[in-house]
């Protein structure tokens, strides 16, 4: 996933998004991401557990230990509030972004 | 069910915790890949392919783990120290007593001890302001048989010492007093005299301008002066277009070319500076050329590999070898024997006794307040009882609870050190002086970050042991206790503050016998005559300008004229001019020699000598010095060929002990002139009560003369001769003549007391507030087993008990208390009495009436301190007693 075809942080906010709904384990906001981004996104998958550790080291993810759906012990990790707040702004960020790139190519000559 | 917190994270942990998270994701993974109908073995190797390097993943994780587990951890322990802090807070400020109690106490403990390090701190261990300090020795010739410390050195001397010591750098200095004109009024300045390169090896930069120059001590040499940071910061208002400038002094122009750093008044506190080819009398063919000429000191800069252990033997090879070819030279001190002493310790070895044994006993103060605060945390602990015990029942641990009560005493003792910090402050201005009794180092005693660290350290060693003794030295844990709800003290625990009182009145004694002793040989020094009556005399130095007053015939007619005209003004019963008076200077000057007519003369070594003192003819009235054989002076005794003279009482009775002095003849330049006795004038204790009387020969000042003239002045009345009064006679007779030194002869005598007094008071503050603060602790033990044994007490009253008998039993047991703690302190003081005798003169560290006194002293402070709580015992109303149990 991460990756010379990914921007740096994207990774980062496509994490914080999958965790957005409730904790959620490593698996899970892989497959998330697989499926949302059409696969579109798929370098290395094991890249995504050092940024979540990132992200819990600081302080935007916080981990809860449970059973997952197959009955096995699983990580689980969830936003906090820090994370909420880091979501929302690098969201809003995203949106401008993309609004200004898509603005810039589809302008006619002038 | 979901586990909220791992926090049990060790490497171990992390380790694992890291590994099953992957392997999680690899699994569920494969299942997926299943799902879409790979078999197992191709579905696990795919989703091994696709994760990547499984153990450089592992491996970054692993490192962000660790380090989000610091982090947590940091917080967890600032956030639950934080918490323990607030929590203290609140519960200190519920108890306002308890805290202000132990507050006051730690405050003055570690104020005390603060204030007396900062003295060793100054004084003993900062380094000196000078570059090259821990090369520097000053070198000293003592004179065993003359009991004088140093007779100097001369510089035909130096020179020799100079060319023997070729690595050595020998630097020569004396001081001298100037009158320094120019720039405003005439000033008197006290004025170093050194070599030219003294600044260079001592390591001192100047902070303005250039010290002397090579050279710039040679003959010829176009006059210069260095100022001292002091002087061109009082007189000069530190204006730094003074370099460059030039004053007048013994009639030449010297260029101001520097300004010094602040450094210590050593060896002399110096106003300027110039190199001796400046000073008239150091220049003077005479003293350049006499082997006798010892008018200067050496301070030496010894090469890095020497010690001055090594210095000192080779230095004293060459004495050895100067006495041997100059025998005249040393004449009545041939057993001069050369010292070579670290400037520094020169500076603070007769410091450092004295602040080792304050600092012991602050310490000792401080020992005694930890133990009356250890008791009331006791005290306040088992009132905490319940308290505590609720904690316990909330889960709180052992250590938790540990944690707290630790806390809650470093806290106060931290507090209490920052009050104590500003108690030293406060004192910091009186302990310099005192300390400048002893030592030229005083003014570097200051509060600066060592002294700090020095509170902080001891409020914390304190918080420590009042804090945690209550609860380990008890035999049963104090928590283990509380847990199993036990309500009252046992035995154990009353023993423990039996133990406690007996250490503190131990320590307290041991205080107080320390003041004591300096109190008594203080009292006697106070007690002994001094021979003289200091009562309504005035007195005042002039140093007379050389150049002006070049005669001793010159200097004799000034003498004159000022007696006569003191003598004439309003309120003066009688006046004098004398080279010195009781108490002009703390230490016996040099001895002159002398010969008597009619016994034989014994060896140069044992050739007797007295001090000279020159005094005109009214002195012994002026002074009140009785005459007991012979006469005094007259207006008439001015014949300078045949000089009359004066023993002093202790002399005369040496010298002629089975007959009178009266008629004797003796000479002090070997059988050349002869002079004969008039009088036998009582014994003086000029240099204060504490030195033995010095034998003394007056001479009349009208036969002799000096240039260094104390004016004594006795007045019908208290200072009915004002100051301005006595500058206004003197400059009637010359205008540019400063008068320096005014000052009552009382004042002096006081100053020479000095020394002794503050000691004295010092150390009885120090017994003053060891002794209140364990009354206040064996008060507080009293108080609280009487409010033990009540249903006790009571019972005893129902049975019949008088009233008396049960004050006598509460008596009987606080006084046992004191009885066992001064026996210690007694054998704790006989040993520490050693330390004390440094301090103190004329004193057997066994005085026993100092010992009985204070034993007395904390008798009846015990019977009073345990009064209140015995009379409350005796109060108690058994109906009540036993309800109450």
């Amino acid at each position: 996933m991460a990756g010379s075809d990914l921007f740096v942080g994207t990774l980062d906010v496509l994490i914080l998004k999958a965790v957005s709904w409730g904790p959620t384990h490593g698996y899970a906001i892989g497959r998330w991401i697989r499926q949302t981004t059409n696969e579109a996104l798929q370098v290395q998958e094991g890249a995504l557990y050092p940024a979540l550790h990132r992200l819990q080291r600081k302080g935007l993810l916080d981990e809860e230990w449970g059973l997952s759906e197959t009955g096995r012990e699983a990580k689980y990790y969830r936003l906090t509030a820090a994370g909420r707040r880091e979501l929302r702004a690098e969201a809003a960020r995203w949106h401008e972004h993309a609004k200004a790139v898509s603005l810039a190519l589809s302008a006619a000559k002038p | 069910m979901k586990r909220m917190f791992r926090l049990s994270i060790g490497e171990r942990g992390v380790r694992r915790d890291v590994a099953s998270e992957i392997a999680f994701y690899i699994d569920m993974r494969a299942r997926e890949l299943i799902a879409d109908g790979r078999t197992p073995e191709q579905a696990r190797a795919e989703a091994a392919a696709a994760f990547g390097n499984i153990a450089r993943i592992e491996t970054a994780c692993r490192d962000e783990r660790r380090r989000d587990v610091r982090r947590r951890a940091w917080r967890e322990g600032v956030g639950s120290v934080a918490a323990d802090v607030r929590y203290a807070i609140r519960t200190l400020v519920h108890a306002p007593g308890y805290t202000a109690a132990a507050l006051f106490t730690l405050a003055l403990g570690i104020g005390a001890n603060s204030a007396i390090f900062s003295m060793v701190n100054g004084v003993l261990l900062r380094r000196l302001p000078y570059a090259n300090a821990d090369h520097l020795v000053v070198l000293q010739q003592p004179v065993a048989s003359l009991g004088i410390g140093d007779i100097a050195f001369s510089p035909l001397e130096v020179a020799d010492y100079r060319a023997a010591m070729p690595r050595t750098e020998i630097g020569e200095y004396h001081s001298m007093s100037f009158d320094l004109l120019g720039h405003g009024e005439p000033r008197h300045v006290q004025t170093g005299v050194v070599s030219a390169d003294f600044f260079r090896e001592l390591g001192v930069r100047p902070m303005l301008g250039r010290t002397f120059a090579a050279g710039e001590d040679k003959d010829g040499a176009a006059p210069v002066l260095v100022l001292s940071y002091q002087f061109w910061v009082d007189q000069l208002g530190a204006d730094s277009s003074i370099i460059g400038q030039s004053f007048t002094m013994n009639d030449r122009q010297h260029v101001v070319i520097g300004v010094l750093p602040p450094l210590p008044p050593y060896p002399d506190r110096n106003d300027v500076w110039m190199p001796i080819s400046s000073c008239p009398f150091r220049s003077s063919p005479q003293v350049k050329s006499t082997r006798t000429a010892r008018m200067v000191s050496i301070i030496a800069r010894l090469p890095d590999d020497t010690t001055p252990a090594d210095a000192q033997r080779r230095l004293a090879l060459v004495e050895e070898r100067l006495q041997t070819t100059y025998p005249d030279a040393y004449k009545g001190v041939s057993d001069a024997r050369i010292t070579a002493t670290p400037v520094h310790s020169s500076m603070t070895d007769s410091a450092r006794p004295a602040f080792l044994v304050l600092l012991s006993i602050a310490g000792l103060v401080l020992l005694v307040a930890c133990i009356n605060v250890a008791h009331l945390t006791l005290a306040r602990q088992l009132r905490r009882q319940r308290e505590l015990a609720i904690r316990v029942a909330l889960g709180a641990g052992r250590r938790r609870l540990l944690r707290q009560l630790v806390t809650e005493s470093l806290l106060l003792s931290i507090v209490g050190g920052a009050i104590g910090l500003l108690v030293a402050r406060v004192a910091m201005g009186a302990l310099s002086r005192f300390a400048s009794r002893f030592t030229v180092r005083s003014d570097a005693i200051v509060l600066d970050w060592r002294v700090t660290l020095f509170a902080l350290g001891v409020a914390i060693i304190a918080g420590l042991v009042f804090g945690v003794l209550p609860i380990v030295s008890d035999r049963q844990d104090v928590v283990t206790r509380l847990r199993d709800g036990a309500s009252t003290a046992g035995t154990g625990r009353v023993r423990l503050r039996g133990a406690l009182v007996v250490g503190e009145v131990a320590l307290a004694f041991a205080v107080l016998v320390g003041a004591g002793l300096a109190v008594h040989s203080f009292a006697r020094l106070l007690e002994t005559a001094p021979g003289y009556d200091p009562q309504n005399v005035v007195t005042a130095r002039l140093v007379l300008n050389f150049t002006k007053y070049k005669t001793r015939h010159e200097m004799r007619a000034l003498g004159d004229q000022l007696v006569r005209r003191l003598e004439a003004a309003p309120g003066v019963t009688s006046a004098a001019v004398a080279n010195a008076f009781p108490a002009s200077s703390s230490q016996p000057r040099n001895l002159s020699l002398f010969s008597i007519r009619g016994q034989p003369a014994p060896d140069s070594l044992h050739q007797p000598r007295a001090e000279v003192n020159v005094v005109s003819a009214g002195y012994f009235k002026t002074v009140g010095v009785p005459i007991i054989a012979g006469r005094a002076f007259t207006a008439d005794d001015r014949d300078t060929a045949n000089v009359v003279l004066v023993l002093s009482a202790s002399a005369a009775h040496r010298y002629f002990p089975h007959e009178s002095a009266v008629g004797k003849q003796l000479s002090f330049n070997n059988g050349k002139s002869w002079s004969t006795i008039v009088g036998v004038a009582g014994d003086v204790r000029q240099f204060g009560p504490a030195v033995d009387v010095p034998e003394q020969v007056y001479a009349p000042f009208a036969s002799t003369g000096t240039n260094d003239l104390r004016i004594l002045v006795r007045e019908s009345n208290r200072a009915a001769l004002g100051a301005r009064l006595l500058d206004g006679i003197v400059h009637s007779i010359d205008p540019l003549q400063p008068v320096i030194d005014v000052e009552t002869l009382e004042d002096a005598r006081r100053d020479v007391l000095a020394s002794p007094r503050e000691t004295a008071l010092l150390l009885s503050g120090f017994a003053a507030l060891a002794l209140s603060i364990a009354a206040a602790g064996l008060g507080g033990v009293m108080a609280y087993s009487v409010g033990q044994r009540t249903s006790e007490f009571g019972i005893r009253m129902a049975l019949g008990a008088e009233r008396a008998s049960i004050l006598r039993l509460v008596m009987a047991q606080g006084i046992s208390l004191v009885v066992v703690g001064v026996a210690i302190g007694l054998g704790g003081s006989l040993a520490f009495g050693a330390g004390m005798s440094k301090l103190l003169t004329g004193l057997p560290r066994t005085d026993p009436l100092t010992y009985a006194s204070v034993a007395g002293l904390f008798l009846v402070v015990a019977v009073l301190a345990c009064l209140i709580p015995a009379r409350r015992a005796t109060a108690i109303d058994p109906a009540s007693a036993f309800r109450a149990s």
